[in-house]
């Protein structure tokens, strides 16, 4: 079993009086889908911020391979090589699909290129370029990004958190409102690129995390209640519980 | 920037060049130099539109205080002119500095802010230096400072009398031409992109990596740099200054200007000035309320037009090219 790439111990966040994430830990090991699961008001999106950097938590600790991240804020945090993308479609909506690319990968640069013309930043422009091909964005690249279908723009939403070559990349719900055609392409885009860098994925549709992961990760109420493959998970009578209700 | 946007840009630039070369010729043939003195105020306060334009259009900040700047700028040089050496080149570079000083300094004030919170923070800062300096005697008080003398440029082959009408015209148009294209310059660099992320959507750079505020203040030192140096050009057209030129109604003005000309565009922000320093000259003939004349055209523009003259041009292109 290789070592893990990105480790949470004991994980905690509070909202005033509400233990949003109480003492979680995990391990994410590299390349696959690791996915955590969860119904509604499990604590999933907390986590995923705590894990992101928007929250830094109360307690616990996070480390991506070996290098402590718990108080880095998300700029720091992609420099580590941790990426994500977010719920709600969160791109640059009246600039064009190339221009969001190019937004997103010109990181590649050194910083002085930011004064010299667009056409200057080679590394930048060549990212974006095998970007839209990779994500098969060519037909839209000029568009703006207001103008193109929601799954397109879910599209782009990864294909941005990919532009700085992450070691891992954070996936909130890549498939939220998508039609069913969308989500099986999403998925089959998801399995590809696990192939090259780790995903950690929060999913609502089970039926495609069971697919997709190799390691799933349950919660509810803000704990862990759960891990394994994802048979094992499918087969959990807490994992049922939690889900359906006890039954008598 | 679309390509009917871009050619609208383009088609505004000429007409910019037309109109000034007309104008140069009929001052030079009547010898009547009222309406280049009056364009040539129009360019100066364009200048300032054109820094609220960096800012609104560019990077999505609206100040209401970029006054604050311009009236730096002419207070510093007439200092400068009266007071010290009357050199052009040392007043403008000496005002440059000043202004990117103090820009770096009050963005630690304005910045800290976003949305309706920075517009006023911007708003007061200006208002304390207004009445600061309205209150400071050194500096003339409420009556300004007056007695600027008329400045002379030497180039290598000749020199330079602003005294003259078409010669100060000429100058004021090839500086802001320069401010212009400079800017300009700025938006198709990586630079300018990202001042494009911060405007569309700020809270979403980090994740890629960019840490905002320095980009917004590169934009707000650059904002001030340009209202400053259009600022030091004032005292030396009209002979004197004033804290008016400081007040809101300077800023407020520059506001709507860059509204009357396109938001974001550069070019409607001189376009827009001189327009408005037209309407104003027209209006100001037949009723001393011109104010609200100006006013009311706000409105309509915002209301009818809220992409100024520049998306009136871009539509009627799209339009035709449809067609």
């Amino acid at each position: 079993m290789s070592l893990p790439i990105l480790k949470a111990k004991n994980l905690s966040k509070n909202f005033g009086g509400l233990r949003a994430v109480a003492n979680v830990s995990f391990d994410v090991t590299p390349l696959g889908v690791t996915s955590i699961i969860g119904p509604n008001g499990a604590g999933k999106t907390t986590l995923f911020n705590l894990l992101s950097g928007l929250y830094i938590p109360d307690e616990g600790q996070l480390l991506l391979e070996d290098t402590d991240i718990t108080q880095l804020s998300p700029v720091q945090r992609l420099a580590c090589g941790m990426a994500r993308s977010f719920q709600i479609t969160n791109l640059f909506f009246d600039l064009t699909v190339e221009q969001n690319l190019q937004l997103a990968s010109q990181k590649l640069e050194s910083w002085t290129n930011l004064f010299y013309a667009t056409s200057k930043s080679k590394l930048a422009l060549k990212r974006a370029e095998e970007l839209i091909e990779e994500f098969k964005l060519e037909a839209k690249k000029d568009e703006p990004v207001a103008f193109l279908s929601h799954g397109e723009q879910r599209r782009l939403e990864i294909a941005v958190t990919m532009a700085l070559y992450p070691k891992i990349l954070l996936l909130d719900e890549p498939t939220q409102g998508m039609s069913q055609g969308d989500t099986h392409n999403t998925s089959e885009l998801i399995a590809e690129l696990s192939k090259t860098v780790t995903i950690l994925l929060i999913e609502h549709d089970v039926e495609l995390v069971m697919d997709l992961s190799k390691h799933v990760i349950v919660m509810a109420q803000g704990e862990k209640i759960a891990e394994g493959n994802p048979h094992d998970v499918r087969n959990n009578p807490i994992v049922q519980t939690a889900y359906f209700g006890e039954t008598e | 920037m679309d390509k009917y946007q871009y050619q609208a840009v383009r088609i505004m630039e000429y007409v910019m060049l037309v109109a000034a070369i007309i104008l140069i010729i009929f001052g030079k043939i009547t010898g009547d130099t009222f309406f280049l003195r009056l364009a040539t105020e129009a360019l100066i306060f364009g200048g300032l539109a054109l820094s609220v334009d960096l800012l609104l259009g560019i990077v999505g900040l609206l100040s209401l205080g970029q006054a604050l700047y311009f009236g730096f700028g002419a207070y510093l040089s007439a200092l400068i002119l009266r007071d010290w050496v009357p050199s052009f080149w040392l007043c403008i570079l000496l005002v440059a500095i000043s202004s990117a000083i103090l820009g770096w300094v009050t963005s630690y004030i304005a910045l800290r802010s976003k949305g309706v919170y920075f517009a006023l923070i911007s708003f007061g800062l200006a208002q304390v230096f207004a009445k600061s300096i309205y209150n400071t005697r050194a500096l003339g008080a409420s009556d300004g400072m007056v007695g600027v003398p008329i400045v002379q440029i030497p180039l290598p082959f000749l020199t330079l009398n602003l005294g003259d009408a078409i010669t100060f015209f000429v100058v004021t148009f090839i500086l802001m031409s320069c401010i212009y294209f400079a800017l300009k310059y700025f938006l198709y660099t990586p630079l300018g992109r990202i001042w494009g992320g911060v405007r569309s959507n700020e809270s979403r750079l980090p994740y890629l990596g960019y840490n905002t505020q320095t980009p917004k203040r590169i934009a707000f030192i650059l904002a001030a740099i340009v209202a400053g140096v259009s600022g030091a050009l004032y005292p030396m057209l009209r002979g004197f200054v004033s804290p008016e030129l400081m007040y809101f109604s300077v800023s407020g003005n520059a506001v709507i200007t860059v509204v009357l000309g396109g938001v974001g565009t550069l070019i409607g922000s001189l376009f827009g000035s001189s327009l408005l320093m037209i309407l104003k000259s027209i209006i100001g003939t037949l009723t001393f309320h011109h104010h609200i004349v100006i006013g009311l055209l706000f409105i309509v523009v915002v209301i009818f037009a809220p992409k100024g003259i520049v998306g009136i041009l871009c539509t009627k292109l799209k339009e035709r090219a449809t067609r």
